[in-house]
């Protein structure tokens, strides 16, 4: 059973054991398991962050800056308070947008940030003031196909039980 | 009055024949019992064999990577174009890494470890200790006063327990890159994209439950091989039984307490 007798299921082994450490390895530095050190925290407070979740992405025109590290609800509000530790060479304008948005319609939900144009820069621990929560997909596709028809209300400003009440009986 | 007696045999063989199975199985679950506890008791218990351990490491873990990392990669890649499939039914292709990720590191990584490692190791094992049974070479060694369980069971029984979740480990990270190959290669995936989903998916328990299942298979396959080496009785074919049930009752006990710590962890 000696190493040398072996030699070719040794050299077989140690083959499996490179391709293992090799795809682990392409995995931890394209998967963004690994986070850069010295990244800063922001908070944002959205109303609604549908399924975010800790670990989920943050991107500036599409590209990976940060990860949302936290999320809890604040008892007081009923926001979501979400803390996105960004990269540190990613400076955002004080009046940058953060929005919830979803990869796909079953996929992942991420946070992006349109960058304003303020000369001053959002501080490390400071707060992403204009944000945009997560859009209930089934709610609009409900809204839209009310059996009412018609008068859809106007980007969700009218509430449902108002319009259903006014809105004459179409059958 | 005779005509009773000699009808009582015929009526109660049947009853006879139960029994005597019973009685066998039961017999044969004490015996492994006992077996487990002697061995569990002599690895921690001295003399301790370093060497005979080093050797075990190596015989059931390192040179078992060849025929784990083929099973686990051919693994993945059916697996893959299977959920791929199935997915496409109700168009959810795109949570097959998920899936992928989440069959292999639950279930597929330690199960076919386990059994691969039933098939090369048990095998060998029972082969080993038979052979060394058949030839009184048991006898001999405690006529020395070698303890047969510390120096032949115990070093296999930790060897095995320790090291089949270091090979379900690896057997994880190349099944999800047999299934990335497909994907990537045959179904247009984008490479970053699987990779991430599937590292975003993963939470440690995935891998965890996988690995303290893998550590009780380790056990079972060098508990069955080493209990039906031991007991093999009668020369050569003696051996030849022992083997083929060493091979069978690891198989069948890997799935059956699969089942089980499957419902205890998913239970948590």
């Amino acid at each position: 059973m000696g190493l040398r007798e072996q030699w070719a299921e040794t050299l077989m082994g140690l083959l499996v054991l490179v391709l293992a450490a090799g795809f682990l390895v392409y995995s931890l530095s394209v998967g963004g398991v690994g986070r850069k050190p010295g990244g800063y925290d922001v908070t944002a407070k959205f109303g609604q962050v549908g399924s975010l979740a800790p670990g989920a992405a943050v991107s500036v025109a599409g590209v990976k800056v940060g990860t949302v590290s936290e999320i809890k609800l604040d008892p007081k509000t009923y926001l979501a308070v979400t803390k996105l530790t960004l990269d540190p060479d990613v400076k955002l304008p004080s009046d940058s947008t953060a929005k919830v948005t979803s990869d796909s319609l079953l996929g992942g939900v991420h946070v992006a940030i349109a960058p304003g144009g303020a000369p001053d820069d959002i501080k490390p621990g400071g707060e992403i003031d204009n944000t945009q929560g997560a859009v209930d997909l089934f709610g609009l596709i409900g809204s839209v196909m009310r059996p009412q028809g018609g008068a859809a209300p106007a980007a969700g400003e009218t509430p449902p039980a108002a319009s259903a009440a006014t809105a004459p009986d179409s059958y | 009055m005779a005509a009773v007696q000699a009808a009582i045999p015929g009526i109660f063989k049947p009853l006879r024949t139960i029994g005597r199975s019973t009685l066998g199985a039961l017999r044969m679950v004490g015996g492994v019992g006992v077996f487990a506890v002697r061995g569990v008791v002599s690895v921690f218990t001295p003399p301790w064999f370093p060497i005979q351990l080093v050797r075990q490491l190596a015989a059931i873990g390192f040179f078992s990577l060849p025929v784990v990392g083929l099973t686990a990669i051919f693994t993945g890649a059916a697996l893959g174009l299977n959920i791929y499939t199935g997915g496409g039914r109700f168009n959810a292709e795109q949570v097959m890494p998920q899936i992928v990720a989440l069959g292999i590191t639950r279930e597929l990584g330690p199960v076919l470890a386990a059994l691969m490692l039933a098939g090369r190791v048990s095998a060998a094992i029972a082969a080993e200790i038979g052979a060394m049974r058949a030839t009184e070479q048991i006898d001999a060694m405690r006529t020395l006063s070698t303890d047969p369980f510390r120096y032949l069971v115990a070093p296999r029984l930790l060897a095995a327990t320790l090291v089949l979740p270091l090979l379900t480990l690896v057997a994880d990270i190349i099944g999800v890159a047999g299934g990335w190959l497909v994907a990537v290669r045959i179904l247009d995936f984008n490479s970053t994209i699987y990779v991430r989903n599937t590292m975003n998916f993963i939470q440690g328990w995935d891998v965890g439950s996988g690995l303290i299942k893998a550590a009780v298979f380790g056990f079972i396959v060098a508990l069955m091989g080493c209990y039906h080496g031991y007991n093999a009785k009668g020369g050569a074919r003696g051996v030849g039984r022992a083997t083929t049930h060493a091979v069978v009752s690891s198989a069948i006990l890997i799935f059956a307490s699969d089942y089980f710590l499957t419902t205890l962890f998913t239970a948590a």
